[in-house]
């Protein structure tokens, strides 16, 4: 047996609840940081999982502009170049009763061009009828636990909206996944004749797309895309197959990055933990190791000793937040696919991924962070002078001639951070260190300003509380080693609460008052869509036509939204026919709105989105290029104006303009202009009737829109919330045992000043000054310090992130708030150390010492 | 081999508090034989147990060396000293010091087992000492539940354990009512004159001193030999 460590794990045993705190800090930390990881990862999984089967082995595809690609091109595809590996494909999504809330695949293919590409699906595949998916206009296959999951059998029918569309299918048989992985990128998908899907498009004749197999060879490749360059028409564009998933893909990067950086503050909190619980242990355990040093264990061994529990802690800690994390990712995993959804693409994630990496990295993670924030504890325990009388008081001091030093360097991270936030660069990362620099500083000079603040009020304290108020004042700056780490967690963690609350408060501000400018018109009508956020899709002319006729309308502006990829991702182009009425609805950065609407409506020119021109780099005046059905096309841009509908953002011309530029006349949604005193509710009702059972409309209130905006924004912000309030609850947990350690560990001073008559009530009056006195400090810098958070995130985080600009909105009750939070939670905190030397017998509190 | 265990030659430490310069030692020399018993008296600050840490190789002189058993300390490094004083110096401290989660007999074994020597044996020998001290029953006690006579009895016993060449002992009846200190003091006698120890003591205690060969104080920096009278 080894003695050293055996006096160490036994006095592990004896103090149960700072260990189990220690480890609840490693797990809770880990937990948060893999669910968010393993969220992230399964959407990202479950979208290249369905890309990929549906993909197949493609490696090229030819992609047209808004309304596809006429069939002739694959036509002169195989005549003129003999392509064989090519397969005509048209896609949709769709939605079914039988699975609310699914966002359905629809895949128009060519059976007997399916081989090289997606063998699941080539003529003679088992439990694909071949001949029926050819002889049937409305014959469909579903893979087999779809069609299990909706309760359908081969030949039952199927009524799907097709972009709104109701159109009836009929099950001709079932796909049979060969493997997991093809069974998870079928899941949401339902297959047919490319002829069957662009009836139910109303498209005849048009492609979505044309999937190329290419050969490996550079020269080869090189001579087929010459080749294809020839046949392909101008606006339609050759990509290698991953181009598109990867802009989808990349999309999401500022959206993980955010949630990663909320998720390592919970880890960052963690840590203070179990720094605390490691430090705390080490201080109680002074003498203990000073006895040892003497007796002649060597700083080696002292070191080994401190690092193994540490090590025991993370390793345990760890293990059981991998646990943890799966069951919460399993949580979260919700609600990043639900945002994902609102805003970017539709993703259906079916189960948990658990990637190796990510476990891995959790371990890692876990233990790393264990082992550095014990590290302090283990110098302290090294430094622990071998002297034959160990004084507390020794230690207290060293502290206090670090509260200059550490001010110091908290003032010089803190500037450090503002020139990294003001660096004139667009990196999240960069955003991120200056961030945390911000926070770690102010964490740093947290001491002194407990100093100074105590100072101030200790007249106070003595007047109205009199000698326990003193004493209790003091008693924060004699143990500062103890109280320090407290308030700055306190801090740090309360005012994340704050930065973030500001954050949103004032992004939700500017949203509403953004959305109330923009819904200029009475009533907004568009088909359903996969993706919350916008409309897509197209509106049936016919229906157009019938609800424009619905008596009471004054005027309307028509939408046609759709999404081009560029070299730079994938671009939202709009073309709009703006009823006078909807200008309003604009705020320009940069220009007059009448200049503006003068050059989009007269010549040709376009406005950008904030986003976009932060972006691009482009204001008023300069030119942009699109690809169009006709070519390369250069635009001139009129005017930015506001918008936070697409960080990615939006490009919009005048329908005049889209018209000659894509050989597309759709329309996506409208908005209209009811005439003076005609009731808004009677027109939607007569507009629900005569949009007929052709297709499926949403038709919405201005005030409806309002609120389902409002509702994804919510929808989005939910995981921030939530996150938010795991982290404020890692670190409320760790401000809570640092202080019930602080005041157990005053045991002995409690002990004589009862032996010496104080009461059990005065004890309560101690314990809560004391405490009371950290939570005010704690939230009164907070405040502070949060509000310079939310400048942060408000003016460089969410500028680099999204690349909008919000106006800064700071709520007093978000305020008082934080300071009642910090001084609830402190005063929380002295309820069981008060309690529990209220109840001990003087003799036992000074025996126990 | 030499007759001399602990030889201190020319030592010299200060400390600085502010503008002052503070000399507690002030090139002092002194020798210890083996088998001694002497103590060290002199009033709070008068620099002993500055000694006592310059001695055991805890903190390290200004000026001069010390030598134990032939070996400068001031020539080692801190892990040899270290190393030197866990296989050559036992403790006896004022507050006992007994590791609060070892059983007595643990704390017993704690030297040996740093210095490699935790066989069937040693074992023995922890009981046997305990039997020495009078603690024989209490072997599996934790130190909390022993009175403070009782734990100042297993420390000396731990000082003993395993064969030092020097003891050092900074009070050691300092924290105890005389009675108890009566009965540690016969435990001293008997433990370390007995068998032959070299014991130095740091106290105030007169009636320590009564016990010890030579009596050495600290005066202006410098150790000076002082003769005892008999206590009454």
């Amino acid at each position: 047996m080894n003695l050293v460590r055996a006096a160490s794990r036994r006095w592990a045993l004896r103090h149960p609840g700072q260990v189990v705190l220690s480890v609840l800090g490693v797990a809770l930390g880990v937990a948060v940081v893999v669910a968010i990881d393993l969220a992230i990862q399964s959407s990202r999984a479950a979208f290249e999982v369905s890309t990929e089967t549906v993909a197949g082995r493609a490696t090229h595809r030819i992609e047209g502009g808004p309304s596809g690609l006429p069939d002739s091109v694959f036509t002169r595809v195989r005549t003129e170049l003999g392509l064989r590996a090519s397969a005509p494909v048209v896609e949709a999504w769709a939605a079914s009763e039988r699975w609310e809330g699914t966002a359905l695949r629809l895949l128009g293919v060519d059976p007997f061009s399916e081989r090289p590409f997606r063998p699941y699906l080539a003529g003679g595949g088992p439990g694909l009828d071949v001949d029926v998916l050819l002889n049937d206009p409305a014959a469909v296959v579903l893979p087999e636990a779809l069609a299990l999951d909706g309760g359908l059998e081969v030949g039952d029918s199927l009524a799907l909206v097709v972009e709104g569309r109701s159109r009836v299918a009929v099950v001709a048989g079932t796909l049979t996944a060969a493997d997991e992985l093809a069974r998870r990128g079928l899941a949401d998908v339902i297959v047919a004749d490319v002829a069957t899907v662009q009836r139910f498009l109303d498209r005849p004749g048009r492609l979505t797309r044309i999937d190329l197999v290419l050969s490996e060879e550079p020269a080869a490749e090189a001579a087929v895309l010459a080749e294809l360059d020839r046949i392909v028409p101008a606006g339609a564009r050759v990509l290698t197959v991953g181009t598109r998933s990867d802009s989808l893909s990349g999309m999401l990067r500022a959206f993980d990055l955010n949630l990663t950086a909320l998720s390592l503050l919970a880890l960052v909190f963690g840590m203070f933990l179990i720094y605390n619980a490691m430090t705390f242990s080490v201080v109680q355990r002074r003498e203990l190791l000073g006895s040892l040093r003497a007796l002649g264990v060597t700083r080696g061994e002292v070191t080994r000793m401190i690092g193994m529990e540490a090590l025991a802690t993370g390793v345990v800690g760890t293990t059981l937040g991998l646990g943890f994390g799966v069951v919460l990712g399993r949580g979260l995993v919700r609600l990043v696919t639900q945002t994902i959804n609102d805003l970017y693409f539709s993703v259906t994630v079916e189960s948990l991924t658990l990637p190796p990496e990510v476990l891995a990295k959790g371990t890692l993670l876990g233990v790393g962070a264990t082992l550095l924030a014990a590290w302090p504890a283990v110098r302290e325990a090294v430094q622990a002078p071998p002297r034959m009388a160990q004084t507390r008081s020794l230690g207290e001091d060293r502290v206090r001639r670090l509260v200059p030093r550490a001010a110091v360097s908290g003032g010089g991270l803190v500037a450090g951070g503002v020139v990294l936030l003001t660096i004139p660069s667009r990196s999240l990362l960069l955003s991120f260190a200056g961030l945390f620099a911000v926070l770690l500083g102010a964490a740093l000079l947290t001491p002194l300003a407990t100093v100074v603040f105590v100072r101030a009020v200790l007249p106070l304290l003595g007047a109205t509380v009199g000698i326990l108020g003193t004493l209790a004042a003091r008693g924060v700056t004699a143990a500062l080693s103890r109280t320090a780490p407290a308030v700055a967690a306190l801090v740090v963690a309360v005012s994340v609460t704050v930065g973030l609350g500001v954050m949103i408060q004032s992004f939700r501000g500017t949203v509403v008052e953004w959305l109330d400018h923009t819904l200029q018109a009475d009533i907004y009508v568009s088909p359903p869509s996969p993706i919350s956020s916008r409309a897509e899709g197209a509106l049936d002319p016919g229906v157009v036509e019938r609800l424009s006729a619905v008596p009471g309308i004054a005027g309307r502006s028509t939408y046609r939204g759709t999404e081009l990829l560029t070299d730079d991702g994938l671009l939202r182009v709009v073309a709009l026919d703006l009823d006078p009425r909807g200008e309003a609805s604009f705020r320009f950065l940069d220009v007059e709105a009448a200049d503006a609407f003068g050059a989009f409506r007269g010549a040709g020119a376009v406005l950008v989105s904030e986003p976009y021109a932060y972006r691009n780099g482009v204001e008023a005046g300069d030119r942009i290029e699109l690809l169009t059905d006709r070519g390369p096309t250069p635009l001139e841009v009129a005017g930015v104006f506001k918008d936070y509908g697409s960080e990615r953002g939006v490009v919009m011309m005048a329908r005049t303009t889209w018209s000659q530029l894509y050989d597309d006349d759709r329309i996506t949604s409208l908005g209209f202009f009811l005439a003076d005193g005609v009731d808004t509710d009677e027109v939607e009702a007569a507009m629900r009737s005569a949009a007929g059972a052709d297709q499926a409309v949403v038709v919405r209130s201005n005030r409806a829109l309002r609120e389902a905006s409002l509702e994804v924004f919510d929808r989005t912000f939910a995981i921030t919330a939530v996150l938010r309030a795991l982290a404020f609850g890692v670190a409320f947990i760790g401000v809570l045992s640092a202080l019930m350690a602080l005041q157990l560990e005053r045991g002995r001073e409690l002990g004589v000043l009862r032996a010496n008559g104080l009461t059990p009530r005065q004890v309560w009056t101690l314990v809560t000054t004391q405490t009371g006195v950290l939570g005010l400090v704690a939230g009164l810098l907070a405040v502070p310090t949060g509000l310079a958070l939310a400048v942060i995130m408000i003016e460089v985080v969410n500028r680099r992130s999204f690349g909008w600009t919000l106006d800064m909105q700071v709520g007093g009750g978000l305020l008082l708030q934080a300071v009642g939070l910090a001084m609830a939670g402190a005063l929380l905190a002295g309820l069981y150390p008060a309690w529990r030397m209220s109840r001990t017998s003087p003799a036992l509190a000074l025996r126990e010492e | 081999m030499s007759d001399v265990v602990l030889r201190i030659h020319e030592l010299s430490r200060h400390y600085v508090e502010g503008d002052r310069r503070h000399v507690v030692l002030d090139r002092t020399s002194a020798e210890i034989r083996r088998g001694e018993f002497v103590v060290l008296l002199g009033p709070s600050g008068s620099g002993k147990s500055t000694l006592l840490n310059l001695v055991s190789g805890i903190d390290r002189p200004d000026g001069g060396w010390v030598e134990i058993a032939g070996v400068q300390l001031t020539e080692l490094d801190e892990r040899e000293r270290t190393l030197f004083r866990r296989n050559h110096i036992g403790f006896v401290f004022q507050f006992f010091n007994l590791l609060p989660t070892l059983t007595v007999e643990e704390n017993l074994l704690l030297p040996l087992e740093l210095k490699g020597r935790l066989d069937a044996d040693a074992h023995e020998r922890a009981r046997a000492l305990l039997e020495t001290v009078g603690l024989g029953d209490r072997g599996g006690s934790f130190p909390d539940r022993l009175s403070g006579g009782e734990q100042q009895r297993v420390a000396l016993a731990r000082a003993l354990v395993h064969d030092p060449e020097l003891i050092l002992a900074d009070e050691p009846t300092g924290n105890l009512d005389p009675a108890t200190g009566g009965r540690v003091l016969d435990l001293f006698d008997t433990l370390v004159r007995d068998a032959g120890r070299t014991l130095l003591a740091v106290t105030h205690s007169r009636e320590l001193a009564a016990h010890a060969d030579r009596v050495l104080r600290i005066e202006d920096g410098r150790l000076v030999e002082v003769a005892m009278e008999p206590v009454a």
